[in-house]
């Protein structure tokens, strides 16, 4: 495995759509998102024309989540009370969260978390885009599940030596991979045509002072990573809580308040969510 | 309170939230579920309802905080983790009072 090249594994993650274990929807909903001038009204044609997603998109809407219980029924309703950003953020969670949950159990709910962590730590920062915040951390590990679906041995392999040596799974992954998985979930997020702020933030949750478009966003996904694992919600893989970088802690300057704030605010949603496997 | 899915309800547990199907309430918030009732859910064609169980249901604080420990191994001479380590045992500490 050393001697995997970054280019073939490049090669490989970009030709993900052929997978046969990618689920058609995601292709296309990564379409959708990648598109760079869609209107709402195109958004509510694509998830009215399919049933099962609009049940999946007004359940979740109409779950804590989103804060407006059991008030909204109508997809176009819903589109333009939310607005084009935050619709597409829901597309992105609801179409992953089955697929994260099948490749690693666990993974959905800290993704959930820590996305959600994130657009309220945003919003106390004003950060102009908290929806984009929040769906980077919904996908923050697409990487991981990217490499469990192409090399599931080596990855049951990093989660085991993570596990007996009380790492994490991205040190492990230094053994066995060229990059770590924020970047193949980067490079998973350019082949889509994501925005390049969302990019940025996935590929560099491990390291986010490289981020060059979007270093606060960034700091914040990495910071909500950490924070999430300390309190144990969800599997990332590993039991381990990544060491924080110093300069992402002190470029957001969160009081104490905020983040003990933060986490009870978070947890409160998550109480009232449902597992995965219901959505 | 958490939401869960009708699969998952047994005997026993307590309704958070009342069942409401077309705008009429069939089971009030407090019932307790028998396996009658658990039954009657499940023909409403409903998927979930929310019932009232503590938090992290039968994990005591003492295990939280352990694992807490072991999460952050040889980590909390870092910067800022011990700070962040102390956060989050003050918040396991506060929801479990």
């Amino acid at each position: 495995m050393n001697e995997l090249s970054i280019d073939r594994l490049r090669r490989k993650v970009e030709n993900i759509n052929n997978l046969p274990t990618i689920p058609e929807k995601i292709k296309q909903i990564s379409e959708i998102i990648g598109k760079p001038n869609i209107s709402l009204n195109e958004i509510s044609a694509f998830i009215s024309n399919d049933p099962a997603l609009t049940t999946k998109i007004l359940k979740m809407i109409n779950s804590a989540v989103y804060g407006f219980p059991g008030r909204i029924s109508l997809v176009s309703h819903a589109t333009v009370l939310l607005g084009l950003n935050v619709v597409k953020g829901l597309l992105i969670g609801v179409s992953v969260s089955e697929f994260m949950e099948e490749a690693m159990s666990g993974l959905w709910n800290h993704s959930l978390a820590c996305a959600l962590t994130a657009r309220i730590l945003a919003q106390r920062k004003k950060i102009p885009e908290p929806e984009e915040v929040y769906a980077a951390g919904l996908l923050h590990d697409i990487g991981k599940v990217i490499l469990i679906q192409s090399y599931r041995k080596e990855y049951e392999m990093i989660m085991n030596r993570a596990g007996d040596r009380g790492t994490t799974v991205v040190e492990e992954e230094k053994g066995y991979f060229p990059v770590n998985h924020g970047i193949i979930g980067g490079w998973l997020a350019e082949k889509w045509h994501f925005p390049i702020r969302l990019s940025e933030m996935i590929k560099n949750h491990h390291d986010p002072m490289r981020s060059r478009t979007a270093p606060k966003e960034t700091a914040l996904v990495h910071l909500s990573d950490i924070i999430v694992r300390a309190r144990g919600i969800g599997f990332p893989g590993d039991y381990s809580v990544p060491v924080v970088n110093p300069r992402a802690y002190e470029l957001l300057n969160f009081s104490e308040s905020d983040i003990k704030e933060t986490l009870e605010e978070m947890e409160d949603v998550m109480e009232l969510t449902e597992e995965p496997s219901s959505l | 309170m958490r939401r869960v899915s009708v699969d998952s309800l047994r005997p026993g547990m307590k309704l958070a939230k009342p069942v409401i199907k077309d705008m009429t309430t069939l089971l009030g918030e407090g019932t307790e579920l028998t396996d009658r009732l658990i039954a009657k859910i499940k023909n409403l064609t409903i998927a979930d309802v929310v019932i009232d169980a503590p938090r992290e249901d039968g994990i005591t604080k003492e295990t939280l905080l352990r694992q807490l420990d072991l999460r952050f191994q040889d980590r909390d001479t870092e910067p800022y983790m011990a700070l962040i380590k102390r956060l989050v045992r003050e918040h396991i500490e506060d929801i479990h009072e």
